[in-house]
């Protein structure tokens, strides 16, 4: 195919869902009814731990009118599956979590179904919870197994003894972040219709349609065939529609199933909030060997994830985690040890980052610990560590790819003149406000972890329609990132035909294969690919199918200028062509499967090997003013450079890095849950603080592209990557203004306050 | 209850419960789903819809409010073939991510320009502020405003129809509660007379459908008094301004009589939640509700404000400062209405202050908010000290101690730092902070003890 026909690689078409949003057009799952649709709703625990006694129905109430299910009468095993079968469709003899669900219950309309939630007491018997990394680690309870660790790993590199032996100082420190609520705008919700052969068809608002199909037929057990997964308009996920609408799709489908209608349950912000997952807590302790000029010779790290009551992806989040715990740096002597550990609050999850954010959180902060034990600035301990093409990292991955975290670096210090503003505090000595800047640089590896995309193989079609479009038929979803127009881009440009006649249907598991979730950054640069090699696949079909109807030579028949030719005869447009094969060959399908690039290679037994397929590179610098007296904080200006490969879309990859680096600053200084009893105090969006317009720094974003040969046209992943810099930079702008180091975030003005005193400090 | 009102051009009639939220009206009864719940409390700006062309969270007004109403939602703005000017902008700059916020980001916008057609960068933010999005950052959807102020105003709003007739007073239907809408001050003081007891009032209903939905309150009957035209508005007298009960934040925000003689309640009033809200909270609201962190009460203290509590058996009056007899609770009697909040007028040389520290910068509630005032003569020597604070004990609070040390002294000169630091901390022990979910008793006393000695040191430097 003629790839430059079209040129659509690099520009930026207005986004082809953009007008069903900005219209009020789109239909998300809440927005839906179905006739004879009932809704549905949960018994949750009150307490965070406990046995449960009884379950209690109001006499007064007529439970005939509705249909309630408690363990006892689920149609399958009593699993959601995931990693492991750990997690319960409803709980059965003890609560683990505040809000765990206890019974479901489907009602013809909403009132009645709020009058039979409230007539189903529950009678628990309380225990002490287990609530914090350090209980969980003494094996207080136990919350899970004999000894709450959901997963244990290592990686090494080096010899750490003789590490720490050739260092002329040791720098430690331990770091803390908090739990992380999604808040997508659209809370979870799911529709689920039962069907006339006993099986059931569910719709919803999600990010892994295979995910949820696997999690029904095990739950409900019922074959493949027999359950069908749509999505639908999807307000946002961010990983909190990656591994929870498993959970959801379970308890409307079972409650579709006994009541013989399509139920919905849609949360309300505070249930959603309550009961489903978050971003990991972390402690992470860093023990670093160091050189007098800053050179790094030795690290040990240590990284804790708090996963919650159940495993969930947590062994796979804490991979993530360690494989990013040394930070874009070289350290020739290092051991990472990673545990996630159980305690009684609701299972935490995917949420953009993965595990990275927490870990690069502990080492940026650490870097700049180092700097001031040293004695240089934050920007010269990191170019004497930042890690250049050829360097391996502690897994063992060399890294031949070209290594752009000098690049970005020195680009991001040169667009927010950091040199010119560092270390200037204050204009007057009357002024109400401290002004500081830091930096962070931080990369994120593009795809699954180590095997994860071999073991998936994911499949792509793409099929010409009778209307003369080509429908990419994948099962990654739209959920705001941009996927349905990255994907048509891809798949326009792979054919050489205009974006118009490229479609993206919402994925429908009885239409589209398997082509793994929509996570780990992998939808543009993984399923991206094999969406070029489907094209092809069709094209070559396409080719074969016009070389038989002339009697030409296969390599005679070529594409261009929105022609095929057989040599110098035109044998119609694409679309003619095309529907020419559908009456003489049937439906003209590429397919394609997704291959591993040659020479990478991973041992999943010993964490060694190339972890990624590829990484993508990012630096922040963060502006802040703190008001002296309140210890309010301001981000004033970020500014971010990242290196994603290839922009398909520059307009929309800016978006997600401008979201990410909000929804990153957030999490650094305003976002926080407190916890009583295990039961979350900021249950509302009212307590629960995200940034607002007035939050929100002015932010200048920059592309810096090095093409990436395995990624289509280039591309390499982007939507996790600017959830990694923003936490890290602004804890160190707090620090150049305030003086204050902090090591756990979210560092609010109480915090401030807190180090303030213990500190003694100004 | 029957209401009759306008969506989008178009006249409905409809028998609804008197507090069915217009977003469900909107969603269920009409199958405009574009307007979306995102929080059911008017925190987030999903389902901003306009109303007599101001911006409203659809999750807060109630049906009893709705008689009369024109009401334009993203289904009436524009088509695909005559987008809005802002649709338009969004589209082109690429500010919509996953859509969710986007029809309430739009109608804000759309209200923002209508108000103010050329609005600086500032103003985009402020008048955004209130719609929450977790995809953007919303870098995108500010230069989309800015866009859409620069693209030729064709409005793609429908022609508005002839408006349907607002009902007056109105009672239960069969499955609701007895709602009553009275246009008259002597009909609606007569309901309370004989049922004060169970009749919640609503105003601008922000606190109350919160209320309702998180189940800390069921009212028995609600009465709307926002029909009553006596209770709107501002005036000047010789004595001072007069402010009726049911004038919205907004408009006290505005107000040039009121930022010239009590700025800091200007000021205070702009920090009220956001666009959708200030349009919407009442000055009266703030007070009846008796939050210990509303915004208001604090400076109608250090203002010396009075409320007057009118009642078929005549008028009342209290100062502000008395009013709030315990958490939650304030001195208005269930048959008395508070129908409007005097402030006398500042001597000369006036200075006041209104400092709302609260969980971020905008739709947000105060975790301290400190109110000040005092005359400063040229020596340097304070009189008329008044000093009251929100969110810090379980009533908005007058700190009369700090007032009364602070009486006479000077802020000038070598003992200026001494006086001030001892006036800091008298108001933190006058105090009584707790640790909540917002923040910590340390921080609260520590603010309260540093933004008193920032108005000291702000008025002794000028």
């Amino acid at each position: 195919m003629n790839r430059a026909a079209g040129g659509l690689i690099g520009t930026s078409p207005v986004r082809l869902d953009g007008w069903e949003k900005i219209s009020g057009e789109a239909r998300y799952v809440d927005d839906l009814s179905i006739p004879g649709m009932w809704v549905g709703g949960t018994v949750r625990s009150p307490v965070a731990s406990g046995k449960i006694v009884a379950l209690r129905r109001d006499p007064s109430f007529d439970f005939s009118r509705v249909v309630v299910v408690t363990a006892r009468e689920l149609p399958g095993p009593n699993v959601v599956a995931m990693i492991r079968e750990d997690h319960p469709v409803l709980a059965a003899d003890r609560v683990r979590f505040v809000a765990e669900p206890i019974a479901l219950v489907a009602a013809p309309d909403k009132p009645t179904l709020a009058a039979a939630l409230t007539a189903i007491e529950v009678d628990i018997q309380p225990d002490e919870p287990v609530l914090t990394i350090e209980d969980a680690l003494a094996g207080k309870g136990p919350v899970w197994g004999d000894d709450n660790i959901l997963a244990e790993y290592g990686i090494a590199s080096g010899d750490l003894e003789a590490g720490f032996a050739e260092a002329d100082l040791i720098v430690e420190g331990t770091y803390r972040t908090g739990h992380q609520e999604h808040l997508y705008l659209e809370t979870n919700g799911m529709i689920a219709v039962p069907r006339g052969d006993g099986g059931v068809e569910v719709i919803g608002s999600l990010q892994c349609p295979y995910y949820v199909l696997n999690a029904l037929t095990r739950a409900l057990s019922l074959p493949p065939e027999k359950v069908i997964v749509r999505q639908v308009a999807t307000g946002g996920a961010f990983g909190g529609k990656e591994d929870f609408p498993s959970v959801l799709a379970a308890h409307a489908a079972t409650l579709a199933l006994r009541a013989r209608h399509p139920v919905k349950i849609v949360y309300e912000r505070t249930e959603d909030i309550r009961a489903t997952t978050k971003r990991h807590p972390s402690r992470v302790s860093v023990r670093t060997g160091v050189k007098r000029d800053g050179t790094l010779v030795a690290a040990d790290i240590d990284v804790v994830l708090d996963g919650g009551a159940y495993t969930t992806l947590s062994p796979v989040v804490l991979s993530r985690a360690i494989l990013h715990a040394g930070g874009p740096y070289r350290i020739p002597n290092v051991a990472i040890r990673g545990r996630a550990v159980a305690t009684h609050t609701a299972p935490n999850g995917a949420f953009r980052g993965f595990g990275a954010p927490q870990t690069l959180f502990a080492i940026e902060r650490h870097m700049d610990r180092i700097a001031s034990r040293v004695g240089v600035d934050p920007v010269t301990v990191r170019r004497r560590n930042l890690l250049t093409t050829g360097d391996q990292l502690p897994c063992g991955q060399i890294l031949h790819e070209p290594v752009a975290a000098g690049l970005v670096l020195d680009r991001a210090l040169a667009l927010s003149d950091y040199k010119g503003k560092r270390g200037k505090r204050s204009p007057s000595a009357n002024a109400r406000t401290l002004s500081g800047i830091g930096l962070s640089v931080y990369y994120h590896g593009g795809g699954f972890t180590g095997g994860g995309e071999e073991r998936i193989r994911g499949k792509a079609s793409v099929r010409f329609s009778r209307e003369g479009r080509i429908e990419i038929l994948v099962s990654n979803v739209e959920m705001g990132q941009g996927a349905t127009t990255v994907l048509c881009m891809i798949a326009a440009q792979a054919l050489g035909l205009p974006l118009e006649m490229v479609t993206h249907p919402y994925p429908d598991t009885s239409q589209v294969p398997d082509t793994g979730p929509t996570v780990a950054s992998r939808t543009t640069m993984i399923v991206g690919k094999i969406v070029v090699d489907a094209c092809d696949a069709l094209a070559a079909k396409l080719r074969a199918h016009l070389a038989r109807e002339h009697g030409a030579e296969e390599r005679a028949i070529r594409f261009a200028d929105g022609s095929w030719w057989a040599a110098d005869r035109q044998l119609g447009s694409f679309r003619e062509c095309g529907l020419r094969y559908l009456d003489a060959a049937g439906p003209l399908v590429g397919d394609a499967t997704y291959r591993h690039p040659e020479g990478l290679r991973w041992d999943e037994e010993n964490f060694r090997g190339d972890a990624y397929k590829s990484y993508s590179w990012g630096a922040d610098v963060v502006e802040v003013e703190v008001d002296r007296d309140t210890l309010e904080i301001r981000p004033l200006r970020a500014t971010v450079v990242v290196e994603i490969g290839r922009a398909i879309n520059p307009v929309l990859a800016v978006g997600q890095v401008e979201g990410g680096t909000l929804q990153a600053l957030g999490w650094g200084y305003l976002e926080e849950i407190k916890m009583d009893a295990g039961r979350y105090l900021n249950d509302r969006v009212t307590t629960y603080i995200i940034p607002t317009t007035l939050d929100a720094p002015a932010m200048q974003v920059e592309l810096a592209e090095f093409p990436y040969e395995r990624g289509p046209f280039g591309a390499k992943g982007l939507g996790e990557l600017p959830m990694d810099g923003g936490a890290p930079a602004l804890a160190a702008a707090i620090e150049d203004a305030t003086q204050i180091f902090a090591a756990g975030i979210p560092i609010t003005p109480e915090r401030l306050l807190r180090l303030r005193i213990e500190e003694g400090g100004s | 209850m029957k209401v009759s009102f306008e969506v989008n051009g178009e006249g409905h009639v409809l028998d609804v419960p008197p507090l069915r939220r217009l977003l469900d009206i909107l969603r269920e009864d009409l199958g405009l789903t574009g307007t979306k719940e995102g929080c059911g409390e008017g925190e987030c700006g999903a389902c901003a819809v306009l109303m007599d062309d101001a911006l409203v969270d659809a999750c807060l007004v109630p049906a009893v409010q709705l008689a009369g109403r024109r009401i334009v939602t993203i289904e009436g703005l524009g088509s695909r073939e005559r987008p809005d000017p802002v649709q338009q902008a969004f589209l082109e700059e690429g500010a919509a991510q996953c859509g969710f916020c986007i029809p309430g980001m739009v109608m804000a916008s759309r209200a923002l320009l209508n108000r103010c057609p050329q609005p600086s960068r500032e103003e985009i933010r402020t008048g955004l502020a209130g719609n929450l999005c977790r995809c953007t950052g919303y870098e995108r959807i500010i230069r989309a405003v800015q866009r859409a102020a620069s693209l030729p105003a064709e409005s793609g709003q429908p022609a508005s129809v002839e408006t349907v007739p607002a009902s007056r007073t109105v009672t239960a239907s069969v499955d609701g509660i007895p709602a009553y809408a009275p246009d008259d001050l002597r009909e609606a003081l007569e309901i309370l007379q004989t049922q004060g007891e169970r009749i919640t009032i609503i105003a601008g209903a922000t606190d109350l459908l919160t209320d309702v939905k998180l189940g800390n309150r069921r009212p028995a009957a609600v009465m709307d008094i926002t029909r009553l035209a006596c209770l709107r508005g501002i005036a000047l007298t010789e004595q001072g301004l007069e402010i009726g009960a049911t004038t919205e934040f907004a408009q006290v925000a505005r107000d040039a009589r009121v930022r010239r003689h009590a700025p800091a309640l200007a000021d205070a009033a702009a920090t009220v939640g956001a666009a959708a809200i200030q349009n919407r909270a009442t000055l009266g609201g703030n007070l009846m509700t008796a939050s210990p962190a509303a915004d208001a009460p604090p400076v109608l203290m250090a203002l010396g404000a009075t409320v007057t509590l009118t009642s078929a058996k005549g008028t009342r009056e209290v100062p502000v400062d008395s009013f709030f007899v315990g958490y939650r609770r304030c001195a208005c009697r269930p048959e008395e209405l508070l129908s409007r909040v005097s402030i006398p007028l500042p001597p000369a040389g006036d200075r006041q202050c209104f400092y709302k520290v609260g969980t971020r910068l905008a739709q947000s509630i105060s975790k301290v908010c400190v109110a000040c005032r005092a005359q400063v003569d040229a020596g340097g020597v304070l009189s008329g000290v008044r000093v009251a604070a929100g969110s810090v004990a379980p009533t908005p609070v007058a700190l009369p101690e700090v007032a009364r040390y602070l009486e006479g002294r000077r802020v000038q000169g070598s003992d200026a730092p001494e006086v001030m630091a001892a006036a800091g901390n008298i108001a933190a022990r006058e105090i009584a902070p707790i640790d909540d979910v917002r923040s910590s008793a340390a921080y609260r006393s520590a603010v309260t003890r540093s933004l008193v000695v920032r108005f000291l040191q702000e008025i002794a430097r000028s």
